[in-house]
Formats: C-alpha cells, sequence, structure tokens
C-alpha cells in the first residue's frame, strides 16, 4: 500500500512481451508465481513465458494477472503523468501515461482489465 | 514647345504602384506518404519532427500505430494510408512527424517525406473526383502542379481528424 503523498503516485512497472506498462501500486496486493489456469490479458499483447502474477482484488475477489517481469514499484510526481489524448480512444483499461522521459509508457487500471479479461 | 515623349509618359503615369489583381490562395504543407502526394492546409500544421519510438496501445484502430512523447505531451501517431484504406505507412529512420492541430486536438501523423510549403491559388484546386473512394470524402479537392507533376491531393484536416476521432470513440 502507498503513502505517497497527493503529489506522488506510485507506479508498478511491470512488462508483457517486448512492452513496459504501469499500474496504480495501491491495485496489487502482491506479486506471485503464476498459477495454472489463468488466462491471459491479451489486450497487452502476447507473453513471452508469462511465469509472473500480479495478484489484484477484483470484485469477485483476489485474481491473477499474469505478467512476464516485474521491473519495480516508481514513485512518480503527477506532472509526469497524462491523460489519454482524445484522438487515442482503445481500451478503456489503458487509463492514460506516464512520461519516461518522452517515452510514454501506458498505464493499465488493473481492476479494469479484470474485468475485460473476464469478458474475453 | 511640343511634349517629349518623357513628358507624354509622365502624364499618364500612375501616382503610386498598382498592384495586380489579387489572387485568393491558400498555403498548403505537402508530404508524401505511400504512393500518395497530400497536402494539409498550414494552419493545421505546428511543427514537424524525426519519428522516434512508438508505444503501442491496446485495442485502438489499427490506423492508430500508439502514442510519441513530444515535448511532455503524449501523441497519438496516426497513419493516414490506413486510415484512407491505402495501404500501411512503415516507420522507419527517415520517417518524420508532422504535428497536426485542429479543435484543440492535436495528432502526430506519418509522413515519409516532406515536401514543404506550397501557396496555391484558390481558383486551381478542382474538386475531388465525383463517385472517388471513401478517401475523397476527406479532401478539399485536387492540385496539379504541372501536367507531368504528380496531383495533389489537399486534405480537410479538421474534417478527418473529427472522423478519425469518431471512429475511435465508436469502437
Amino acid at each position: 500500500v502507498s503513502d505517497a503523498s497527493p503529489e506522488l503516485v506510485d507506479i508498478l512497472l511491470f512488462e508483457v512481451g517486448d512492452r513496459v506498462y504501469g499500474a496504480d501500486a495501491t491495485q496489487v496486493l502482491r506479486i506471485s508465481r503464476r498459477s495454472q489456469g489463468s488466462a491471459d490479458l491479451r489486450m497487452l499483447g502476447p507473453l513471452k513465458e508469462g511465469t509472473r502474477a500480479l495478484v489484484v482484488k477484483g470484485p469477485d475477489g483476489e485474481a491473477e494477472l499474469p505478467v512476464d517481469s516485474v521491473r519495480g514499484i516508481r514513485r512518480t510526481p503527477v506532472g509526469e503523468l497524462r491523460r489519454r489524448p482524445a484522438t487515442a480512444h482503445g481500451d478503456p483499461s489503458a487509463v492514460g501515461f506516464w512520461l519516461d522521459g518522452d517515452t510514454p509508457v501506458v498505464l493499465i487500471d488493473l481492476v479494469r482489465a479484470l474485468g475485460a479479461q473476464g469478458g474475453q | 514647345l511640343d511634349p517629349t515623349p518623357l513628358s507624354r509618359a509622365l502624364e499618364v503615369a500612375p501616382e503610386r504602384a498598382v498592384a495586380e489583381k489579387a489572387t485568393p490562395e491558400q498555403e498548403f504543407f505537402c508530404f508524401r506518404t505511400g504512393e500518395l502526394q497530400l497536402g494539409v492546409p498550414s494552419e493545421n500544421v505546428r511543427e514537424v519532427v524525426r519519428a522516434g519510438p512508438l508505444t503501442p496501445l491496446p485495442r485502438v484502430p489499427p490506423f492508430i500505430l500508439g502514442v510519441a512523447g513530444h515535448r511532455g505531451e503524449v501523441l497519438p501517431v496516426l497513419d493516414l494510408l490506413r486510415f484512407l484504406g491505402k495501404g500501411e505507412a512503415r516507420v522507419t529512420s527517415k520517417t518524420r512527424l508532422f504535428i497536426g492541430t485542429s479543435g484543440g486536438y492535436v495528432t502526430a501523423v506519418i509522413a515519409d517525406q516532406i515536401l514543404g510549403l506550397l501557396r496555391i491559388p484558390v481558383s486551381e484546386i478542382v474538386p475531388p473526383p465525383m463517385g472517388g473512394d471513401a478517401a475523397s470524402e476527406h479532401l478539399l479537392g485536387v492540385f496539379r502542379p504541372g501536367q507531368k507533376e504528380a496531383a495533389l491531393s489537399l486534405v480537410n484536416f479538421s474534417k478527418l481528424l473529427h472522423a478519425a476521432r469518431q471512429r475511435a470513440v465508436s469502437r
């Protein structure tokens, strides 16, 4: 659980395939080994091995979101966050961006992503 | 004294320089993408930058190649070839992005080659061909610089950006 001030947000950075994503660290209960039978988050792209999982508390209890690796938590100033541009509507779980220098990192709402995963 | 040719000429000389009859012109930013030569009203173009790494986005329309960061902004990157159904852009080290704006919306657009700014007499812009493909609905018209030169399709960028946004939202 983050104790960050409102000006700082803890972002958990993880990888799916060759892509890096971020998520609100407070949505992640723990990081574990992926259990058998958990579904892929296909919208984030194909997994390489997907041996790790982010455990998230969803509406139906705990659920796993498989990932390839977890880079760690980055305490990020709000000034480095950006909303999604109006012309870049896509998956509703992609809620915005963290600007890593000039490189946008897509921020995923993991609870919404769980809903999307259930709908696949 | 008989008037000299010079004095006669001075009698009919104008008081000040006379401008030629003004011809309304419009300035277009011209570029090539794939086989298309396109022009966008220059007031819709903010700047041109080299294409850096693009961040793909989940479940966006195929004509949005991803987003790019530029001076603290996150900009969607639009592939006009895909949007107009004319193929697919290939992003290489030579690819450029022009930053286009309309009505408060900003987007980056893929360009293979920048042709420059061109002032075109409005009278020489002909309407897009009747019965043309779906792409022609996004055109202001067509300009043919010379008999041997390829026609320049002039894009209604404001309408195109609005349509792109509508398509993205309605998915």
